[in-house]
């Protein structure tokens, strides 16, 4: 038994070498689970050595995310953007495809959505919030179709474009909120776009007066949907099948199916939509307006989402519930226990690492022969 | 049922963690929320966790600090202080004006303070709190003070500044960076005329390879004096200084220890004293909601240590400057002539 | 605006400059990947590099002890993504991120912890520039090149020796059939795993070297989190140069000029038209695209970059 890796990043440009993640959520939950008891062991260690109380801490990392209604609020509210982030990135992972670019197709979703909801103030939102949804959607889609159409026509690596493309972003997004045509002046001078109208608001679903402050909008009806249009698109469809089987190499599904090319930008396309509605989301739902430099980092982490997730719909979910967990979680072990921050980082970096080397895990967890064996 | 127990399961732990600080149950609470920049960029949000610190230890006052890591932390964090009961939650930055708001109407019983910024509705109006206090500086006039400085010096050409150019560097056209720029020219141009007066951007706070190659370029057009306002960035302009043996001039905290020898002063901007006069102010029950100003009149601006090349007339002019600017004779512009 | 901020001395020193980290970044990644890892760490090896080198110049006093100790730190951190990668055939992109986020994290929490609110001590022994007395009394030449710090000159020569050493020896064959047909040079008896293990390590203390330049070179103090991203545009840069050490160098100084080109087009102006200064910082960006996309034919990464090495009996 072969354990695949994903396909590397800096790897062989088109398919034939990539080979595929399995899905080993079907292997059963036990050894992820097991990986993420021994790496929070380690953080344990880690958390002692440097001088804190490792109980005080888990406690405040557990409950902070969990322990009550407005916790978990707090945590499906951080899931949100990145469980679509993830989904970004492993629709391309799919195909064989590295999308670096989740976190820049975020921008340029949430700037179309933020522009489209505040150009038409007045529209009412049954208009409104599903015109700034595509626009944020369609936004995110171009951006990431651009980088497809390089490597289709110009055979340029998809890492190089997407990474050059986040940094272009950024400043673009400095220029139009701090001086360009996106800024509205404000009293404060903070570097901000126009207010979205009303009607571009995505309403909190979970009414205060039964979870007080709480911040959930309607943006978590929308993740599970798109997880659902994910699953359906790979699973149900022709084109995912077609998607899947070109990323685990299969040569004829790939010269049977559609021109490679079409695909390449159609993928990238695809996986800028989902980042763009996170970017819309977080606009339409939580900001209301695009401040320069939010968001910033869940790109990045969508990428290791993906990847523990196997990029499958429901380990994404859970990839993408941990780390917020680990977000929201880290906020109060820093409140209450006063661990710094970055000591949070370390243990989330060990989290990763133990999981990513899961594999002596599954070694000792089966205890079945040598590890040898267990590992050929 | 859960929540409950949940909830005195949080109690217990707030109540060991108070027992970590030391702090008895009488005193008040004090939360700080720090912006992205986190605890370590030796300008901003140091000095406000300085003022914490200072806080704690002169006041007895209990305290604590989140680190926001992206924007849609500022208002789950302020949050967590608030519901536990904080009598002030400090937050540092003008981008979390509207988070502040947001809160602090949710928590009419809690004290806030907003460092370089007023509570911002919805719309993004100003809208004034019974319970914050929005703590401005006029950076200008620290930006000023070492104006006049650099202006002296270049003038009259003293030690390595022979050029008669003297320069800025901002991290990002914003308006607190801005104002300390824009005192900056003002009092060039008013002290020396003839003075060249370059300006940049790194686009950057924390990229000190950035700042240097933006320094570098400023003393290849002749430039002796680099005013640094670019927080991590801008200690790579200084080393730029430090590399050509030129001068260079700190922002917010005293940087004369970042390069001994180059840095000729620094504009201060006592973001630390604000935090501690706020604590002081709760606690003595003296809390002034609304608008707060520290600039010249309350110590809240200044200029560093002066390195010994400064000549006794540029630290008189400085001193001068500064009591016209106390009495109102003088009112530094507070935006930028020259962009660059 | 004139010719000289395009093409001026200045701008070429800068952009020599400012390529350097990169330059190394990418050299460490082409090792690697030609022994067939994949190695998004280098970033985090960066960082260690940047930070410990500062931390043991600062308590020994001594630039040999500290570049030492920078190698060591950078490419132990290699180390684990090669334990992780080689030994445990673990996905090598989540550990390579777990690493940089270790790395990352570490870095931070240790300089609050040594240097608090006063920052890394100003003084420590730096790197000196080499000027070298011929090249540096030429008009332009000599300005460009004749003062640049010693690293930048390491580099150079870090780029022959590679280039040398993958394309014109025994070992360096070894290693690209490793990272081409491992299963074919394993029958021939080459020791896969070692080799591969040797090669990320390697490319963790060269990657070392890069945040030694941006610490302990140019900046002479460490702030959190100063690489910047340096180790992902040296992977860009690593596959704009074609998985070959000399590609890695050119496709730096591109990414680097673009870089210098932003800062020295600030305040200038074509005709009326005024540069945003934000929009001058995506030059390098939208150069590095453009210029991949000019070049003919895509580029091909060693046939088994990325694939963890299955055989029998180990």
């Amino acid at each position: 038994m072969t354990l695949a890796s994903s396909a590397s990043p800096t790897g062989p440009a088109t398919a034939p070498s990539v080979r595929q993640p399995t899905s080993q959520w079907s292997q059963g939950p036990a050894v992820p689970v097991v990986s993420v008891l021994v790496a929070l062991l380690l953080g344990a260690i880690f958390v002692l050595i440097s001088g804190h109380n490792p109980i005080q801490a888990y406690a405040a990392l557990l409950f902070g995310a969990f322990g009550s209604p407005y916790d978990i609020t707090e945590t499906l509210v951080i899931a949100v953007p990145l469980t679509l982030a993830g989904l970004s990135v492993a629709v391309a992972f799919r195909t064989g495809l590295f999308n670096i670019g989740a976190q820049g197709q975020l921008f340029v979703g949430a700037l179309a959505a933020g522009w489209t909801g505040a150009q038409f103030p007045d529209l009412p939102g049954v208009v409104l919030l599903p015109l700034t949804l595509v626009s944020g959607v369609l936004g995110g889609a171009a951006y990431g179709a651009i980088a497809g159409w390089l490597k289709a026509t110009r055979g340029v690596n998809e890492v190089i474009t997407t990474i050059m493309q986040n940094y272009i972003v950024v400043f673009v997004m400095h220029w139009l909120l701090q001086d360009g045509p996106m800024s509205a002046p404000n009293a404060l001078g903070t570097p901000a776009s126009s207010p979205i109208g009303a009607g571009a608001i995505l309403p909190i679903i979970i009414p205060n007066s039964l979870v007080p402050l709480s911040r959930l909008h309607a943006g978590v009806l929308l993740a599970v949907i798109a997880v659902v249009v994910f699953w359906f698109l790979l699973w149900r469809t022709s084109l995912g099948y077609e998607l899947r089987a070109v990323g685990l190499g299969a040569r004829a599904a790939a010269q049977a199916g559609i021109d490679p090319r079409r695909r390449m930008i159609m993928v990238m396309g695809i996986a800028g939509g989902f980042a763009g509605l996170a970017g819309m989301i977080q606009v339409s739902g939580l900001f209301h307006r695009v401040y320069d430099g939010f968001s910033s980092g869940f790109g990045f982490d969508a990428i290791a989402v993906a990847l523990l997730g196997k990029n499958s719909p429901i380990g994404i979910t859970l990839a993408a519930l941990l780390f917020a967990a680990f977000q929201r979680g880290g906020t109060i072990m820093q409140s209450n226990a006063g661990i710094s921050s970055h000591l949070i980082e370390i243990v989330e970096a060990i989290v990763l690492f133990v999981i990513a080397a899961e594999t002596i895990v599954r070694a000792i967890a089966s205890r079945r022969g040598t590890p040898a064996e267990a590992l050929a | 049922m859960k929540r409950l127990f949940a909830l005195a399961f949080i109690t217990v732990l707030v109540a060991t963690s108070c027992g970590a600080l030391g702090i008895g149950g009488s005193s008040i609470k004090v939360g700080l929320v720090t912006d992205i920049g986190g605890l370590n960029d030796k300008s901003f949000n140091a000095l406000a966790n300085q003022g914490r610190l200072d806080a704690a230890s002169q006041l007895g006052v209990t305290t604590s600090v989140i680190e926001s890591k992206k924007q849609e932390d500022y208002v789950p964090n302020l949050t967590t202080f608030a519901q536990q009961n904080y009598d002030l939650v400090i937050a540092v930055g003008f981008l979390m004006t509207n988070a502040t708001w947001t809160v602090a109407k949710q928590f009419p019983s809690v004290k806030f303070a907003i460092i370089d910024g007023a509570p911002a509705n919805a719309k993004g109006d100003t809208e004034n709190l019974p319970n914050v206090a929005n703590l401005f500086f006029k950076e200008q006039e620290a930006g000023y003070l070492v104006g006049v400085i650099a202006a002296t010096m270049a003038k009259n050409k003293v030690g390595k500044a022979t050029h008669n150019t003297v320069c800025s560097m901002g991290g990002i056209p914003i308006p607190p960076v801005d104002r300390f720029i824009a005192g900056y020219q003002d009092a060039v141009k008013t002290v020396s005329p003839s003075t060249t007066i370059l300006n940049g951007y790194s686009n950057d706070f924390v990229d000190q390879a950035k700042g240097n190659a933006v320094g570098v370029n400023h003393i290849g057009k002749g430039c002796d004096i680099l005013f640094q306002v670019a927080g991590g960035s801008g200690l790579g302009y200084i080393a730029a200084a430090k590399q050509a043996g030129v001068y260079a001039i700190g922002v917010d905290a005293d940087q004369k220890d970042a390069a001994p020898g180059t840095v000729i002063t620094s504009a201060l901007k006592r973001v630390n004293k604000a935090v501690f006069d706020t604590a002081k102010a709760v606690k003595d029950g003296k809390y002034k909601d609304g608008d707060n100003f520290f600039s010249a009149t309350n110590d809240g601006i200044g200029y560093g240590s002066l390195d010994p090349v400064v000549p006794a007339d540029a630290k008189a002019a400085a001193d001068q400057a500064l009591a016209d600017i106390k009495s109102g004779k003088i009112k530094p512009k507070d935006t930028v002539q020259v962009k660059g | 605006m004139s010719l000289e901020v395009l093409i001026g001395a200045g701008v070429l020193a800068t952009a020599l400059r400012l390529a350097t980290p990169i330059a190394f970044a990418a050299l460490g990644g082409v090792i690697t990947e030609r022994s067939g890892v994949t190695n998004i760490a280098l970033e985090g090896s960066m960082i260690m590099g940047a930070f410990f080198g500062i931390v043991a110049a600062d308590k020994t006093g001594s630039l040999p002890i500290a570049i030492a100790v920078a190698l060591l730190a950078g490419l132990g951190l290699a180390a684990l993504h090669a334990l992780a990668s080689v030994t445990f055939r673990a996905d090598q992109i989540v550990s390579g991120m777990a690493l940089n986020i270790l790395a990352l994290g570490l870095t931070s929490y240790l300089n609050y912890e040594l240097y608090g609110t006063t920052g890394t001590p100003a003084d420590l022994p730096t790197v000196p520039p080499l000027v070298i007395p011929g090249i540096s009394a030429l008009p332009f030449v000599g300005e460009v090149i004749g003062k640049q710090n010693a690293l930048v000159w390491v580099m150079f020569v870090l780029v022959v020796v590679l280039q040398w050493f993958l394309f014109r020896t025994v070992p360096g064959l070894r290693l690209r059939a490793v990272g081409e047909h491992p299963r074919a040079a394993d029958t021939v008896g080459i020791d896969v795993r070692r080799t591969r293990y040797w090669a990320v390590i390697a490319s963790g203390a060269i990657a070392a070297l890069g945040g030694v330049f941006l610490s302990m070179a140019i900046s002479g103090s460490f702030t959190d989190n100063m690489t910047n991203g340096r180790g992902f545009i040296g992977l860009a840069a690593m596959i704009f140069g074609r998985w070959t050490p000399v590609g890695a160098l050119v496709a730096s100084l591109i990414f680097g000029y673009g870089d210098a080109l932003s800062v020295s087009l600030q305040g200038q102006s074509l005709g009326d038209l005024r540069f945003p200064v934000q929009l001058l910082s995506t030059i390098p960006y939208v150069f590095t695209i453009l210029a991949v996309a000019g070049f003919v034919g895509r580029s091909r990464a060693p046939a088994a970059d990325g694939l963890p090495y299955e055989s029998e009996g180990h």
